[in-house]
């Protein structure tokens, strides 16, 4: 079927995506904090209160924990809500919900019941929020079995990626970069679901591979540029799911270039591309490594309020020139 | 600063070697990658190439005597650098050593070790090398410690690996590195029965190990190296002896007459080396011959593979056996390999250089060029052994790839029903290539049964 695309915004992209789930699925609905009248923290909901009214999108209380297990108890009972966080760092009041319930009652129950909810949680720093709101979690949830964690980084993923999760029967974390929503790109017209557990080459190449997640793909995809005209082809994978990982697509890259560079924001010891680089040395990737395998990741401290601290304590495009460069020469 | 010639580590549980000979004498001038020497130690001779371009000095290993390993034997002094007396370069062996070798040799030197340290993994226990060179050296049966790495702190790279294969290539494509005796010194001992009169042919030990030995006999067209990137797949614990076919490898350059004749020459091979209970193992061609040496009875074959075995029907891909023989070049060699495997990516550098360096040897082409027009005249399989496999009574596994483009597969049906047929998807005419854990795997079980 052939649709019109245009360029939206990702935050547009979230809307649309959301749009279409209340118009096409009277099951699902929305609630989070401030996402009515107000709009939402970062306006992603915006008017949608008043295309499908109070009942459909709903403003809770200020309880992360009570939000999502309404969301929770709800999804079970056979709804599909889409609950939307402020901030991501505030997943932390809601784990019980998160981890212990909804992650867990499609097994305790011996599959009886599964727990289709969709959890969205603005992230990442770089908005000078300091350290309580600047944080990047994805590799905590992504600890989860019983969870899908994604992290679309385009607009037309974020919308394919959330009607897929709404129509996925069990619960998905969608972390957006916060930074993000004001990025446009093409997104096509309609219903159409981009697969949950599945990475994207954005860009072949042949000497490196760059795995990336969320607002790193398009730093990565900077730095190639640079780098190929200093003749180093850079092959930039973007991950798009944490949980469950598409090992095969990073495994035939690396066997592809023999280099590995794990670009996350999150904090770099236990996260994403920790986990990224221990199934890489484990895979049959690893007899075709031609140099270690090099993460860049978030500082091991808290996000910073002075902004130029806070630009200091995730990997920036300078950072992934440097380290591709000695990784294409050997490293270390 | 002159570059340290030590004496490298060619083999598992090596502590010391001996030079049989050196090939250049003190002063003389040497281009990077020319032979220096060959060592040998009680099982294996290896030919080992200059580290550096410049002129031989304070030659100190001598032929004859044990050395222990990571010794200097000698010096290359670059032009315009003054020879300095004998023990003057040892005074800093370590900074020299860093650039012709990798920097754990560099620390045997200074030890002066007695015995070397028992390794699990190669001959390269210590070696600075990423697993991408190691397993590029493994395939193209390089020691990693005689390849100098120009990775930091000299860790040998992909680059490294693959500089050091045409220098190397020729050694492999007449004896190979891992010889035990040429066939002329080996001295058969008159092969029993019909087999007497028959050449003895080229060998290698490729592994040493305890157990039932298991014997390989390649394919047209290829050599024992062949074997060797299925021996990278796992550890390997049977002795592993694999033959040179007539016109092939190291073995003399002639055109048996029938398989017959060929497995005479097998058989005295085998006696020779007292080879008694053993596995064979044939490749393509190989396996017809292995087939006739189990079927004659003369050899003490307890249970035999066939991968990808000719002889069990008449098509074979006459194009192919045409266009590899006559390719001299990687232009026209490369579309014929491709079509030996389902996954070209398997078709590693090692591979392919080690091919190439047969292609050029133009006596070699001729003479299989005319065992294709025997054995396989018109493109056609002129013989059957259906009949001696039906005929055995030890066990037969035959393990083929479904998507051969050589023999086809369709081929291996069809034969008794005890015979055990392994069908790999996915995969071409050489399943111990593209499916080497697994062959190997089946191999191994085979001789501990």
């Amino acid at each position: 079927m052939d649709q019109a695309v245009r360029e939206l915004s990702y935050a547009q992209a979230i809307q649309e995506a959301m749009a279409i789930a209340l118009e096409t699925d009277e099951r699902v609905f929305l609630m989070g904090e401030d996402i009515g009248v107000y709009g939402g923290a970062f306006q992603v909901t915006g008017d949608l209160v008043e295309r499908f009214g109070a009942d459909r999108v709903i403003d809770t209380p200020i309880s992360e924990l009570g939000g999502a297990g309404v969301a929770v108890g709800a999804a079970v009972t056979g709804l599909r809500p889409i609950f939307e966080f402020q901030f991501s760092d505030f997943a932390t009041l809601a784990m019980e919900q998160i981890v212990n319930q909804a992650a867990k009652m499609r097994y305790m129950l011996g599959g009886a019941v599964s727990v289709p909810v969709v959890m969205r949680f603005p992230a990442g720093s770089g908005t000078g929020a300091a350290a309580q709101h600047s944080q990047s979690l994805e590799a905590w949830l992504g600890h989860v079995p019983g969870l899908k964690v994604i992290q679309p980084a385009t607009p037309h993923d974020v919308k394919g990626m959330l009607l897929a999760a709404v129509a996925d029967p069990d619960p998905v974390m969608i972390f957006e970069h916060k930074l993000l929503y004001k990025t446009k790109g093409p997104v096509p017209e309609g219903y159409y679901t981009v697969p949950i557990g599945k990475a994207e080459i954005r860009r072949e190449g042949r000497d490196l591979t760059i795995v990336a997640t969320s607002i790193m793909v398009h730093k990565a995809l900077e730095a190639a540029r640079t780098l190929e005209a200093e003749g180093i082809d850079v092959e930039v994978v973007d991950l798009r799911t944490v949980r469950p990982m598409d090992k095969e697509t990073v495994i035939e890259s690396v066997k592809k270039t023999s280099r590995l560079l794990c670009v996350y924001e999150g904090v770099k010891t236990l996260g994403v591309g920790a986990e990224v680089s221990a199934m890489i040395a484990e895979s049959e990737a690893f007899d075709f490594l031609d140099a270690p395998i090099v993460r860049l990741g978030g500082a091991e401290t808290p996000v910073p309020y002075n902004p130029e601290l806070e630009k200091a304590t995730v990997p920036q495009v300078p950072d992934i020139l440097a380290a591709a460069r000695s990784l294409a020469a050997g490293s270390r | 600063m002159p570059v340290e010639v030590i004496l490298p580590k060619v083999d598992m549980d090596m502590a010391t070697g001996r030079i049989s000979r050196w090939f250049v004498g003190e002063g003389a001038v040497v281009k990077k990658g020319d032979l220096l020497f060959e060592i040998e130690t009680d099982k294996a001779a290896m030919e080992i190439d200059a580290p550096a371009t410049g002129t031989i000095r304070n030659i100190s290993g001598k032929e004859g005597i044990d050395i222990p390993v990571g010794e200097a034997v000698a010096w290359i002094y670059s032009e315009g650098e003054v020879s300095k007396p004998a023990n003057e370069p040892a005074a800093k062996p370590a900074k020299a050593a860093a650039i012709a070798v990798e920097p754990a040799a560099a620390e045997t030197v200074t030890a002066k070790p007695v015995a070397a340290a028992p390794s699990i993994n190669a001959p390269s226990n210590g070696t600075r090398a990423t697993p991408l060179a190691r397993r590029l050296a493994a395939e193209a049966g390089l020691a990693l410690d005689a390849i100098a790495g120009s990775g930091p702190r000299g860790r040998v790279m992909r680059k490294d690996v693959e500089a050091a294969i045409p220098a190397e290539a020729p050694a492999t494509a007449k004896p190979a590195p891992i010889v035990s005796r040429s066939p002329a010194s080996s001295q058969p001992r008159p092969a029993p029965q019909r087999a007497a009169g028959a050449a003895p042919l080229n060998f290698a030990w490729l592994r040493q190990g305890e157990g039932r030995p298991i014997v390989l006999i390649h394919g047209f067209g290829a050599d024992l190296n062949s074997w060797r990137p299925m021996l990278a797949a796992g550890p390997v614990d049977a002795p592993l002896l694999a033959l040179d076919l007539p016109g092939h490898g190291g073995s003399p350059r002639q055109t048996p007459i029938d398989l017959d004749a060929i497995a005479a020459d097998v058989e005295a091979t085998l006696a020779a080396l007292d080879v008694g209970p053993a596995l064979l193992v044939g490749h393509s061609f190989g396996g017809a011959v292995s087939a006739t040496v189990a079927a004659r009875g003369h050899a003490d074959v307890r249970a035999l593979a066939l991968i990808a075995p000719a002889g069990l029907g008449p098509e074979i891909n006459g194009a192919f056996l045409q266009g590899f023989v006559r390719a001299k070049s990687e232009a026209s060699l490369m579309p014929w390999l491709r079509q030996l495997v389902a996954d070209e990516q398997v078709l590693s550098k090692p591979f392919v250089n080690a091919t190439l360096a047969q292609a050029a040897d133009a006596e070699l082409r001729t003479a299989q060029g005319e065992i294709a027009d025997r054995f396989f005249a018109d493109g056609t399989q002129t013989f059957d052994i259906r009949g001696l496999i039906a005929a055995l009574r030890v066990p037969v596994r035959v393990i083929v790839g479904a998507n051969d483009r050589i023999i086809p597969a369709s081929q291996s049906l069809g034969l008794p029903g005890e015979v055990a047929l392994h069908v790999f998807p996915a995969t071409g005419h050489m399943p111990q290539v593209e499916r080497r854990e697994q062959v190997l795997k089946i191999l191994l079980e085979m001789a501990r049964a």
